[in-house]
């Protein structure tokens, strides 16, 4: 056998590689391939008794297997007591299963306790024990042919029945690794034919479309949770609900008129089949996605409505609530019912994790409440904050404060990054998590640009000109890792996408 | 032009006189002798809900120093100014610290009306009692 090697590193050996691939081949079920490779290469997979030992495992011949098994042994130095337990335990326990209580007995006996009993004294004592009452054997200790050959691979050195599927094992790793060092990932087709590598040309940076339809600003944007509807707000009161196909192009599907005031809350139903809008110090509507009706209109007399939100459940709806100086988030059930209030601050900012609301208190301070047991977490910053973002996952926030720094923050390992470079010094300017994994962070600015940065390491990625006014909103499609969309002054929304699509 | 995003404050405070927004707390309050051209003037420790003009040295009575002006967010007007540096040693402790004109803020407790009757000028300066 040569030593040579293959590939240009000198790490992979000719004669292992000749043989995976062997395996590979009679793994896809080219036996006529694996043979011809074999006689070429003069390399064989599996010895011929290694052959002879596989197939005589699958028909249930256990006599012949020990015998190969035994042959084999002499080959191959580091061979234990355990395979040939594992074979004589199924003769064992099939010759209990015929009643054939005298052969099992002999076997017993002779072949495995001599060979096994120094180190598994405990399984033959079990043996025993199921011989002394001649109970029949549970189903699950007989095994097929297959299964006990999967099995004797474990326990057999690698070299001398090559694991299943090595190849396929190899390449999926070198995939895996290709795929953990692309720092900017963000596609999802990992080829054979190159190493994967993403740049920014997978990040969203031209405008695919422009959405007009508002008459006003665009103050909020959230798509659906499954990506396929956007949900937009505008100083003009109204909220669109817009479709995108299967080609990522968004049309119009409703106008949704009703408020009177601009809507500066939206929440999609956990499974996007309704929305939730919240008018500025109004009423809070709930709407049908598939009719484009009101089905509810949340008011209460002397109350002005400032948020809302969905429970994960789908069953209950939170909102803050303000009375004159007081704000109060209430949580209700679908039929109107109230289940819980907390009483707050002033502020107009809801989100709702799996377990807690997450709202603002006296203009610098994130608090968690959660609703069950009603233990709250404060976690106080220095600046005003002007804005949060919930992950899709509803594990991690962005928080925006007032002097232009974004920082990601969560609840079991506090700050994690910050985002700098955007601008923000008189309006509510919003951001979001998006891409592949959530891996960027997307934030406007008053300068009319779109900032993208890297969310572990915060490096500032790419400044997306276009707008023609400041840039108040932005939302990632959670299901389209090339699709972004950003709302402005400009009255339009427009929907970035890849360079080359 | 956007959701212009501005702050509450709890507690007594002053605001701004056309549209009420707050800007600071009467707790911040630091000095009540200050004076601007149109009138008398307030040094606050902090104001919230303003945004700043460009840097600018402005010589005062009291020394020459770095001063921005500030207007309120949400409507725009002129409403003091704050100190950024100042030039000399026993002027120090007006760096960061705000004025805002009485004549453009009201009381959050009671609200009188301050009627100016004097020609509006842009610039301002200050002169210590």
């Amino acid at each position: 056998m040569s030593q040579e090697v293959v590939g240009s590193k000198g790490i992979v050996e000719r004669d292992e590689f000749v043989r995976i691939l062997g395996e590979a081949l009679y793994s896809l079920g080219y036996k006529r391939t694996g043979d011809c490779l074999e006689e070429e290469s003069g390399i064989q997979s599996h010895s011929f008794v290694v052959k002879l030992f596989i197939q005589q495992i699958i028909d249930g011949e256990w006599d012949e297997s020990l015998k190969s098994l035994r042959v084999i042994s002499l080959t191959y130095a580091n061979i234990s007591a355990l395979p040939f337990l594992l074979i004589l335990e199924q003769k064992f326990f099939r010759l209990l299963e015929e009643g054939n209580f005298g052969e099992a007995l002999k076997t017993l006996r002779d072949d495995i306790t001599p060979r096994c009993i120094t180190v598994y004294e405990d399984r033959i004592r079990d043996l025993s024990v199921l011989l002394l009452r001649q109970s029949s054997v549970h189903q699950s200790r007989l095994k097929s042919g297959q299964d006990l050959l999967e099995e004797l691979r474990d326990v057999l050195p690698p070299v001398v029945i090559l694991r299943k599927n090595g190849l396929v094992h190899l390449v999926e790793q070198a995939l895996l690794f290709q795929r953990d060092s692309c720092r900017l990932h963000n596609s999802t087709n990992l080829s054979l034919f190159t190493d994967h590598h993403c740049g920014k040309e997978q990040i969203p940076s031209v405008t695919i479309q422009t959405l007009y339809g508002h008459r006003d600003q665009i103050w909020l944007l959230q798509f659906s949770h499954k990506g396929e509807y956007l949900a937009s707000s505008s100083k003009d009161c109204q909220v669109i609900v817009w479709e995108v196909d299967d080609f990522g192009s968004v049309s119009m599907k409703y106008r949704l008129a009703g408020h009177v005031r601009p809507v500066s809350c939206i929440s999609w139903s956990p499974n996007d089949d309704q929305l939730l809008t919240c008018g500025d110090e109004e009423v809070i509507r709930r709407w049908d996605i598939a009719t484009g009706e009101c089905l509810q209109i949340f008011a209460t007399p002397n109350f002005r409505m400032v948020s809302c939100a969905w429970g994960p459940d789908g069953n209950s709806i939170f909102f803050g609530a303000r009375y004159g100086k007081l704000d109060h988030v209430h949580m209700l059930d679908l039929q109107g019912n109230e289940l819980k209030r907390w009483r707050t601050s002033r502020n107009s900012e809801l989100g709702i994790t799996d377990k807690a609301l997450i709202t603002i208190l006296r203009n610098s301070e994130i608090t968690l409440i959660e609703w069950d047991s009603d233990s709250h977490m404060h976690i106080s910053f220095k600046r005003p904050i002007v804005s949060f973002a919930l992950s899709e996952d509803r594990k991690f926030l962005l928080v925006s404060l007032s002097n232009q720094q974004i920082f990601l923050w969560s609840p079991t390992k506090g700050v994690l990054a910050t985002y700098r470079g955007h601008k923000r010094s008189r309006f509510v300017v919003r951001s979001c998590f998006g891409g592949l994994g959530q891996a960027f962070i997307a934030s406007g600015s008053e300068d009319t640009k779109v900032y993208i940065w890297h969310r572990d390491s915060g490096e500032l990625l790419l400044k997306l000109s276009g707008h023609r006014g400041v840039v108040n909103c932005v939302s990632w499609n959670p299901v389209n890792p090339h699709m972004l969309a950003s709302g402005s002054d400009d009255c339009t929304i427009r929907i970035w996408g890849l360079l080359n699509q | 032009m956007g959701r212009i995003f501005v702050v509450d404050l709890e507690g007594r405070t002053y605001r701004c006189k056309f549209c009420k927004t707050h800007l600071a707390l009467a707790d911040e309050l630091v000095s009540r002798s200050f004076h601007c051209r149109r009138g008398k003037a307030y040094l606050f420790n902090s104001a919230v809900n303003i945004t700043y003009g460009p840097h600018e040295e402005r010589m005062m009575l009291s020394g020459m120093h770095t001063v921005a002006d500030i207007f309120c967010c949400c409507c725009g007007q002129i409403v003091g100014w704050k100190y950024e540096a100042a030039h000399e040693k026993s002027q120090k402790y007006k760096e960061g610290k705000f004025v805002l004109e009485r004549g453009r803020i009201m009381d959050g407790v009671d609200s009188e009306f301050y009627i100016d009757t004097r020609p509006t000028m842009i610039m301002s300066d200050a002169e210590d009692v």
